[in-house]
């Protein structure tokens, strides 16, 4: 696909185009915190600023949303009536309660409740600008889970907005000392998950095109968006080379599964625990933890069920019925999350679930880093308690990267 | 002998001598611009603790219900005079232990608002540096700039009224001047702005600036006054109180709980509104509710280890308002 100038003034008509036909996000800064916004006209979108505070997943999976409503009536017999009516398609081909409530109204003559069931799932059409490519990656990622990997769950939530968005990222060109996406097979310009790519040179954006959505975008803009010269796609390849070199790579990946496999039971978890708060920071800000609890709230006969953002470092995460928790321990819970990300995610959908995006390490109280975690937790059994050595003096990221990129095979590049 | 020099001391005598299973202090984080809390459980690696103007975490936060581990252990731990408020307020009811306790009071000069120079350069800082009253900072990009200390101080140590800690085994240096409490009421001017609101802007005002909270609950599990843990009203299910439900009124009420049930007992250390990451203005908040509490009862949280904490006392001459 040809490869596209946009003048850096032309931005905002650009935005204003795809605006009429799909909402647009992209981040703002507003009282100083940058956080990904519905655009407005004469809002500047903030690129300096590398990454906003929270990923761009709420707009993708919202942290809370109603999917049912649901209210409860109670119901005279009408005359010939042999089913609850009020019951509407939707309510059946869902709900429990429906069916039951149907079965009653089978039953003649006698005043029954029944249950009105609403299934909502609002999906507009939008498109996400100025998100970086480890936010694109963290989609895919998590596309696994919600996107029925191997037959075994689709979303319908999820993946009504999903086929919907269009994802615009923009190269990285300074990235942070807590980035590590070159770690995990991604990079300042991954295309993963990334429908049009926009590299920032002198004047504008050099514009990739890499799918059918991309493509829809080019058109979009029409005039605006001229074929850029050999000299622009030149500058955009440099800017994209300097900032891969940028990048740290704090540990190598191979072997990592296997070891927080072999070093679930190390006391080292309980050491690397000792600073956390047990807060759900980290994985709110996370462009791919997924996890969520589903809730029902009754007013009166009216009533709603929405899920809503969970985080593994909440003591009910796990809490069961019978008031069993078996992560009762902080340093259980700790162990999880980068168990999940760097495990058992992979073990089942053979993919990561972690983009190296460094926002956790940025946001978290204590200054966790997931990094130092992986080096630690993540070496082989018996090195651990000498890597916690070593890292205990020297503090992450000030030294020398101390590993090669991990080979990377298909899925992961 | 630097302060930083008198805390090494006091830990490594302490862990050799057995009197603590570990010693919390500050360390570097993951580059010169950050300090992190510090878990030091051998004399051997005492070095690795600090003290400089970056050291801003409330230590108490880990003396607190369910994060002492294991669940009896012996703990050393530095305080500030802001962070020893906390401290007493917990003592003072009673949910610590003070015998488990090796308290080390570190006199404060005041402590560097990392956000405020976080708003001055679009990359990322890596460096921030103090001497002389002035704070050099560098960003990872190459930029450099130095500010005046007092200008980027957190808003907590520029009205700060006990630099000194308020209880403690030992202390690391000479103390720094104390403010003249009795002669001067605290200053709360900054809270001015917010009460010359009307009510209704003042409910716009806080609908504002909570409709930014994420709910993830890093201001309670920061707060070392804040004990309730799993057992929270905000997340309790059974019986589900608070909705979990993520709409500003919500949000609205699991602050104001937060506020209410604190009150009294916060000295206004400010650790929730560092640990907020989409930064809403907690501390100014809780500035609030504690004039309030001052007008009332002239009571200043966590102050006296002799004192009861002002809602579990009744005295006929209190002032409920006007």
């Amino acid at each position: 696909m040809a490869i596209k100038y946009l003048k850096a003034d032309a931005l905002p008509a650009l935005l204003e185009a795809l605006a009429k036909n799909a909402r647009v996000v992209a981040p703002f800064k507003r009282d100083g915190v940058v956080q990904f916004e519905p655009w407005q006209s004469g809002k500047d979108v903030e690129l300096d600023v590398l990454l906003a505070k929270q990923s761009p997943k709420e707009w993708v999976f919202p942290q809370c949303e109603t999917y049912l409503k649901f209210g409860y009536r109670m119901e005279e017999p009408a005359q010939g009536a042999t089913a609850g009516t009020a019951t509407g398609a939707e309510g059946e081909a869902i709900g429990g309660e429906g069916a039951a409530a149907v079965a009653a109204g089978a039953e003649p003559a006698i005043p029954h409740e029944t249950v009105e069931v609403e299934a909502l799932n609002e999906a507009p059409a939008q498109v996400i600008f100025g998100l970086r490519p480890c936010d694109a990656r963290g989609f895919v990622q998590m596309d696994q889970v919600f996107g029925g990997y191997g037959g075994f769950y689709f979303d319908p939530l999820y993946n009504s907005r999903r086929a919907v968005t269009t994802l615009l990222a923009v190269t990285c060109r300074d990235p942070r000392s807590t980035c590590f996406c070159t770690a995990l097979g991604g990079c300042p310009a991954g295309q993963e998950g990334v429908d049009a790519l926009f590299t920032q040179v002198e004047g504008g954006f050099v514009v990739e095109p890499l799918t059918e959505k991309g493509e829809a975008v080019v058109g979009t803009a029409g005039g605006d968006l001229g074929d850029a010269t050999e000299a622009q796609a030149a500058e955009a390849n440099a800017v994209k080379a300097e900032a891969t070199g940028k990048v740290d790579v704090p540990f190598a990946l191979e072997g990592i599964r296997d070891h927080l496999h072999d070093n679930i039971d190390d006391p080292g978890w309980h050491d690397l625990c000792m600073r956390c708060i047990s807060c759900g920071t980290c994985t709110y800000v996370c462009p791919n933890c997924y996890c969520f609890s589903i809730n029902d709230e009754l007013v009166e006969s009216e009533g709603e069920r929405y899920r809503v953002w969970d985080n593994c470092f909440n003591p009910l995460y796990t809490e069961e019925t019978s008031g069993h928790n078996p992560r009762a321990q902080k340093s259980n819970r700790f162990r999880n999350r980068f168990s999940h990300k760097f495990w058992y995610y992979p073990d089942k959908y053979d993919s990561l679930l972690c983009t190296g995006c460094g926002r956790c390490i940025m946001h978290c109280p204590t200054r966790i880093d997931i990094r130092e975690v992986l080096r630690i937790m993540g070496a082989a059994p018996g090195a651990a308690a000498e890597r916690a050595a070593t890292t205990a003096v020297t503090p992450a990221a000030t030294g020398a990267p101390t590993g090669a990129p991990a080979p990377t095979d298909g899925k992961e590049a | 002998m630097s302060r930083q020099d008198h805390i090494r001391e006091f830990a490594a005598k302490a862990l050799t001598e057995g009197r603590v299973d570990y010693f919390i202090g500050w360390k570097q984080g993951h580059n010169a611009s950050e300090v992190v809390p510090a878990f030091v459980k051998e004399a051997a690696a005492v070095d690795q603790l600090v003290w400089n103007e970056l050291c801003h975490h409330n230590l108490v936060t880990f003396l607190k219900r369910n994060m002492p581990d294991p669940a009896g252990a012996k703990i050393g731990v530095c305080v500030k005079g802001c962070d020893s408020r906390t401290l007493v307020a917990l003592l003072q009811e009673e949910l610590i232990d003070r015998d488990r306790l090796y308290v080390v009071g570190v006199p404060c000069d005041g402590i560097i608002d990392r956000r405020r120079l976080e708003k001055e350069f679009a990359d990322e800082i890596v460096a921030v540096s103090c001497s002389d009253g002035r704070v050099s900072v560098a960003t990872r990009k190459g930029n450099e700039k130095e500010f005046a200390k007092e200008e980027v101080l957190l808003d907590a140590c520029t009205r700060c009224r006990y630099p000194n800690a308020v209880y403690a085994d030992d202390v690391a240096g000479p103390p720094v001047p104390e403010p003249d409490r009795d002669g001067a009421k605290p200053d709360w001017s900054d809270v001015a702005g917010y009460e010359s609101l009307s009510d209704d802007e003042k409910q716009a005002t806080l609908e504002k600036v909570y409709s930014a909270c994420v709910r993830c609950f890093a201001c309670i599990h920061v707060c070392p006054v804040c004990v309730c843990w799993d057992k929270c009203v905000n997340r309790s299910r059974q019986p589900e109180l608070v909705e979990q439900k993520v709409g500003t009124k919500q949000k609205l009420l699991f602050q104001m709980i937060h506020m209410f049930h604190v009150a009294g007992r916060c000295p206004s250390c400010g650790a929730c509104d560092r640990a907020c990451p989409v930064e809403i203005p907690l501390y100014l908040l809780h500035r609030k509710m504690n004039k309030e509490i001052y007008d009332m009862f002239g009571f200043e949280p966590g102050t006296k280890l002799d004192e009861k904490p002002v809602f579990q006392l009744f005295d006929v001459n209190d002032r409920f308002g006007d």
